[in-house]
């Protein structure tokens, strides 16, 4: 009892600590704000720093940091620390190419340096949704390429081993860019379950260039549903191609057993006196009437019957074709479930 | 037991007769053919046996109405002693017969059959009546057919033998029908055989085949 007690309050105090330190870190950047707005930048460079300092998991979200960086940017400048200000704008232009300090909160000198170190800091990004699905070869996975300056850029997509599957674009980006990938490999096929890396690298790598950033995704298959063949011809649908042979069969049997009783009946029918010969012939002439049947009635083709049935294959075989066709055409059309992990800065070197 | 046989041969041809519904068709047909009539004799004190064959001709006609018929025939010829004796007789056969199918291949009929042996002194008549059943079996569908008919006597007289005994016979044979033809062709083989007198004293087999032409009745 003691000791689950002793669990659960440390459990509850490390709970307690963590959302501290989360709203913390929120809340001082709430209270530099304040503090910059009314005009005490000391007091607001040091709560932006702290809010700033935390670490990522109880930090402050993208959204907040630029906001974050932008005031500390400004602070930094209004305390005369301008190179202080330039650093935060950078580390700013480098968390999001695209972001821009807002004109009517922020004074033109303010956002005249943004600009400046925007157009002095080459850095780019990549944004991809979560999660895409699309038919191969039909729909599209769209990435969205940022640059804070002109800069010419290589996506490609490779496994996550560094095996290449395909490049997405080459050349220039001067704002954003939109890169789509049908789902496939540079060879045609759909790409097979795994992850791969999309990366957005500089052509021209220098020391100042930007960073390569780079996005795992998951690429799970999804097969489609193919349509059952259909059954195979049977006997019905399909029609008797030859007469059977049961007709030519009971023929003979008439034949046979009529000619037998011929010769039979003295013997049934009168005690078995002396009958006779005429009756062998003519119970001859009767069995060989039941010969005549035989021959007569054996099994033939049926033409009308072939005809027909020739048909009914060829309306399968023209079903069947179309089937197949059509599963053909949905397996080509391979559904792929991307799932996109959080942007990230590619090692310098790395494949 | 006779009775019952007839009651439900009736029986069936008034099922036939209720079933069918069809104009009244006529049919004839002549007959040919050749008998032998083997005839063995043993009453007291005398044995005998008498071998007679000769060629017969005949006719019959038919009345067919709603699966019901009704038939009229005669059969004449006369009989020379096998061994080319001096023995000759005329052998006079009458039947009338009515019939009905019950079955697409099964023919039930009744009626009294008349045979006459007449020589110069004396007639000796046969009355009985009949029952018959045939069975038909194509070998050909509608061109060509066997069938077997077995019959045997609900009653039998006879006038010169005292007493009546078992009479019974059976016939088989083909029945051609040439496509588009209005007649048709019997090939047949027949067997009577009859025990008369007290005791079996007598009996006679008669074996007859015969080539027959039917007209009409299709």
């Amino acid at each position: 009892m003691t000791r689950a007690s002793l669990v659960l309050g440390l459990s509850l105090l490390l709970c307690g600590v963590r959302m501290l330190r989360a709203q913390s870190a929120s809340d001082l950047l709430g209270g530099g704000v304040r503090a910059y707005q009314a005009l005490e930048y000391d007091a607001a460079a040091a709560l932006l720093e702290r809010s700033l300092g935390r670490d990522s998991a109880a930090g402050l979200a993208d959204s907040l940091r630029a906001r974050a960086l932008t005031y500390l940017a400004a602070t930094e400048l209004f305390r005369g620390q301008r190179d202080s200000a330039i650093a935060a704008f950078r580390q700013l232009v480098l968390l999001n190419p695209r972001y821009r300090p807002d004109e009517l909160i922020f004074p033109p000198q303010v956002t005249n340096l943004f600009q400046e170190v925007r157009r002095a800091t080459r850095a780019i990004a990549v944004a991809v949704p979560p999660v895409t699905e699309l038919r191969a070869r039909l729909e599209r996975f769209t990435a969205g390429v940022l640059a804070s300056s002109l800069a010419d850029v290589t996506v490609t997509l490779a496994r996550e081993d560094g095996t290449p599957v395909r490049t997405l674009y080459e050349g220039p980006v001067a704002d954003t860019l939109t890169v789509k990938w049908d789902g496939l490999t540079a060879a045609g096929a759909p790409a097979d379950n795994g992850r791969y890396v999309l990366r957005v690298t500089a052509r021209t790598s220098t020391a100042d260039g930007p960073r390569a950033r780079q996005v795992v995704l998951e690429v799970k298959q999804e097969r489609p549903d193919t349509v059952a063949w259909p059954p195979p011809l049977t006997t019905p649908p399909l029609l008797p191609e030859r007469t059977s042979t049961g007709p030519a069969f009971r023929s003979l049997a008439a034949g046979l057993v009529a000619g037998a009783a011929v010769v039979a009946l003295p013997s049934l029918m009168a005690q078995g006196k002396d009958a006779t010969g005429a009756r062998f012939a003519v119970g001859a002439a009767v069995g060989v009437s039941g010969f005549v049947g035989f021959f007569a009635r054996k099994p033939r083709p049926v033409e009308a019957n072939v005809r027909a049935n020739a048909s009914q294959r060829d309306a399968w075989k023209r079903k069947l074709d179309a089937v197949k066709a059509e599963n053909a055409s949905r397996l080509g059309t391979m559904r792929l479930v991307v799932r996109a992990g959080p942007e990230t800065i590619a090692e310098r070197g790395s494949p | 037991m006779r009775t019952i046989g007839l009651i439900g041969i009736l029986a069936l041809a008034a099922t036939a007769v209720a079933r069918t519904q069809s104009r009244p068709t006529l049919a004839f047909r002549g007959d040919a053919g050749f008998v032998w009539v083997h005839s063995d004799t043993a009453a007291a004190g005398a044995i005998g046996a008498v071998r007679l064959r000769g060629p017969v001709l005949g006719g019959e006609g038919r009345l067919v109405f709603r699966g019901f018929t009704v038939g009229l025939g005669l059969l004449s010829g006369t009989l020379q002693a096998a061994d080319q004796g001096s023995v000759k007789r005329d052998l006079i056969e009458g039947r009338l017969v009515v019939s009905a199918r019950p079955l697409p291949w099964l023919e039930m009929s009744v009626g009294p059959f008349v045979r006459a042996y007449v020589t110069d002194s004396v007639t000796e008549r046969w009355v009985f009546w009949q029952a018959r059943a045939r069975v038909d079996a194509p070998i050909m569908t509608a061109s060509l057919s066997s069938y077997v008919e077995l019959w045997r006597a609900l009653s039998s007289d006879v006038n010169l033998v005292a007493g009546a005994g078992r009479v019974q016979g059976g016939e088989a044979g083909v029945v051609y029908r040439p496509p588009q033809r209005p007649f048709s062709l019997r090939l047949a083989y027949r067997v009577d055989d009859a025990a008369v007198g007290g005791g079996g004293s007598r009996s006679e087999t008669l074996e007859a085949i015969s080539l027959a032409i039917v007209v009409g009745g299709r």
